[in-house]
């Protein structure tokens, strides 16, 4: 795999306040590499400066080798950006729509009609081809604009919250697409706050708060590595007293960081082991002759990694 | 669905397209879509019809006037009725179109750069590869392109006054010139307006204003100069407020002194019309052509002078005029320059091509700050502590 998109210490100040402060981003060609963070975390400030659209204060960013600040130009014709929110040209129909960024990109006329037609079938928009383009739903204008940033085959495509204002029968549809994107070869950067949304898409994802990067990676890396902070829940057949010696034994463990006994009577251990700690740990708990109901690690999705990563006291987390 | 693929051949490596080529297929891209949307259906075309239809009776109406004076026996000779009615339909007609030009021109474009960032549309335009530069032209040109329409459809209309004569096609040409340099120029000042405020409303209400102020803030102007610096006994103009004679160069800017300029280009007679008014506002002369000075005693040499411009028929008279180069004696205006072929010291065509030349300059700056606010990562942005920060330590 070879990386197509790398920031170096990228820094975005506006007016005082530190937008984006030292993203450092590596993306591997085919990936679909998700930006995930809570509102005003720097995503759209990183998109924005990776689609040439603003310049960063500091740092470098580079897209299939290029500069975005030294080639914006040729930087230009590699990427097809989305914005989070976008409008669409009154009095337009939707393959004048088409046509009209087909011929910015200086595409000429017999391709142009080509393109214009391969795209609108594959963003399922075929039928609508004379409609006007302020008549479309949402996810449909979202298709379109989708289709806009496809015209000239661009190597990666920069999507800022694309699925935000969609209803989850468009979600699903454009989730597809995206796939289908990778499929034919696209390096797809795309940015969310909702995190189901990025979860089964995304080959690697970056969570990003208060401008820094907390973690990046794989998504099942960044899991593992998060496991050593892990949570886990302890039910025993025990009351009262028993119970409080447990948990006691429990906070003995060198692995275990801290042990609190919850009202519906289980145990939650805050966990710095990996997995063979944790089996050791069960392995022993049994030994000694704890009566254990359920031992579990709190489910771990993404949304909780995030959680957990966002923390306002937890330090930065590195991905191998 | 379908597979698609753009062959290489159609997506044009930059280096093989020139940067003159780029940006002419950039603003013929922006200037098909806005034509699109503009020119659908028949809306452009009944515009075109009524506002034709709307300034011939204009002109219609104009013609009766005139005649309706002659008629009464106070209007003049009737020998110069026609040639009168020419020029008088040429002068309506032209300030009117002036009028139109002045502030569809500016309205027209001030909504060009600004609409796209209300509906969001600009950050998908400038993420392609059109330049700035070309974003900002084909704006300009395709918001000018229905004026420039409605302007060309009233040359036949205009051609009507050669029935009546006293006008020369030479000076219908100047007065087109000046209506598509000054369309040129004040759809530049709208851009402008429209790339530096973000919202459509201001931007027109600030262009407005701006007109306004080239219109009639600078004839008020120059109206007060001239009613300040008057002339001392020796038929000197007086310097006016804070020692300056005039602020001539106010009247290059503004559109109907140059057409008044143009339209003097037809007079045929110096005292009041249009050449009166130009050289009221403008003095282009510091001194004066008659002189008396008994203190010098320079006989006032008379000249058979051709006064007006002879093709138009209207050359009787002669005129005194005391000029350095009448054999070689030096009076006591001597340092003031008199073109003989400018009869009476009204300068003609003087102030039209310093308006021309005024309004190409301005909108050649204009059209590149309006390039600088349009670009998205520009050079020059003007920022308060503008100093780059450095990378916070890791």
């Amino acid at each position: 795999m070879t990386e197509i998109v790398r920031t170096d210490g990228l820094v975005k100040r506006y007016d005082g306040t530190l937008a984006v402060a030292g993203v450092d981003l590596i993306v591997e060609q085919g990936e679909i590499f998700g930006l995930v963070g809570p509102n005003g975390a720097g995503k759209t400030t990183t998109l924005r400066i990776l689609a040439t659209l603003l310049a960063p204060s500091a740092g470098t960013a580079e897209i299939a080798g290029m500069s975005v600040t030294r080639n914006p130009d040729q930087v230009r014709r590699v990427i097809g950006f989305m914005p989070d929110a976008f409008g669409v040209y009154d009095d337009m129909k939707v393959w004048e729509y088409l046509d009209f960024f087909a011929r910015c990109y200086g595409i000429a006329p017999a391709a142009r009609r080509r393109v214009i037609a391969d795209l609108l079938e594959l963003v399922d928009l075929a039928d609508k081809r004379d409609s006007y383009v302020q008549t479309l739903s949402r996810g449909m204008q979202q298709r379109l604009c989708l289709a806009h940033a496809l015209v000239h085959d661009p190597q990666v495509l920069l999507l800022d919250e694309p699925a935000s204002g969609l209803d989850p029968r468009a979600r699903v549809e454009l989730r597809e697409l995206l796939r289908e994107l990778r499929a034919m070869g696209k390096t797809i950067l795309i940015s969310s706050h909702i995190l189901p949304e990025l979860e089964e898409l995304c080959t690697s994802v970056v969570i990003i708060d208060r401008g820094q990067v907390l973690a990046q990676g794989r998504v099942a890396d960044i899991e593992r590595r998060l496991r050593f902070g892990a949570v886990l829940r302890v039910r025993l057949l025990l009351e009262g007293e028993a119970l409080e010696a447990a948990r006691d034994r429990f906070a003995s463990d060198p692995d275990v960081a801290s042990a609190t006994l919850l009202d519906d009577g289980t145990i939650e251990l805050g966990f710095r082991g990996d997995d063979a700690a944790s089996a050791r740990l069960l392995a022993a708990s049994v030994a000694a002759g704890l009566p254990i109901v359920s031992f579990a690690r709190a489910a771990s999705d993404l949304e909780e990694l995030f959680l957990q990563v966002t923390a306002a006291d937890q330090p930065p987390v590195a991905a191998a | 669905m379908t597979e698609w693929v753009v062959p290489a051949a159609a997506v044009p490596s930059s280096p093989r397209m020139t940067t003159f080529a780029r940006v002419v297929a950039g603003v013929v891209a922006i200037g098909v879509k806005e034509l699109r949307g503009r020119m659908r259906g028949r809306r452009a075309f009944v515009i075109v019809t009524i506002y034709l239809a709307l300034l011939a009776i204009f002109a219609l109406m104009v013609e009766r006037i005139i005649e309706a004076n002659y008629s009464t026996g106070f209007g003049g000779v009737a020998i110069n009725a026609s040639a009168a009615i020419g020029q008088g339909i040429f002068a309506a007609t032209l300030m009117l179109m002036t009028l139109q030009v002045a502030f569809l021109a500016p309205s027209s474009t001030a909504g060009a750069i600004s609409l796209e960032r209300e509906k969001q549309t600009l950050e998908l335009l400038v993420t392609t590869p059109i330049s700035s530069f070309a974003i900002v032209v084909g704006k300009l040109l395709s918001a000018l392109i229905y004026l420039f329409l409605l302007i060309a459809a009233s040359i036949p209309l205009m051609a009507a006054v050669f029935v009546f004569g006293g006008v020369g096609p030479e000076d219908i040409a100047k007065g087109y010139i000046v209506l598509i340099v000054t369309a040129i120029g004040l759809g530049s000042f709208g851009l402008l307006c429209s790339s530096v405020v973000k919202r459509t409303t201001a931007a027109t209400a600030i262009t407005i204003f701006g007109v306004l102020a080239i219109t009639i803030g600078t004839l008020f102007i120059l109206g007060f100069w001239q009613a300040m610096s008057g002339f001392d006994q020796n038929g000197n103009r007086k310097p006016g407020p804070f020692g300056i004679r005039s602020p001539a160069p106010l009247a290059w800017v503004n559109p109907f002194v140059a057409e008044a300029d143009v339209l003097c280009g037809t007079e045929s007679s110096f005292g009041g019309g249009w050449c009166g008014l130009v050289s009221g506002l403008v003095p282009t002369n510091e001194g004066v052509i008659f002189t008396n000075d008994p203190g010098v005693g320079i006989p006032a040499v008379p000249v058979p002078m051709p006064v007006g411009v002879p093709e138009k028929g209207f050359v009787p008279g002669g005129g005194m005029v005391a000029v350095d180069d009448l054999g070689g004696r030096r009076g006591p205006v001597a340092d003031v320059a008199v073109d003989p072929s400018q009869p009476f010291g009204v300068q003609r065509d003087g102030l039209w091509t310093r308006s021309v030349a005024t309004w190409l300059v301005l909108s050649a700056i204009f059209i590149l700050l309006s390039v600088q606010a349009v670009s998205p990562t520009r050079r020059w942005r003007l920022r308060r502590g503008a100093r780059v920060p450095k990378a916070p330590a890791a």
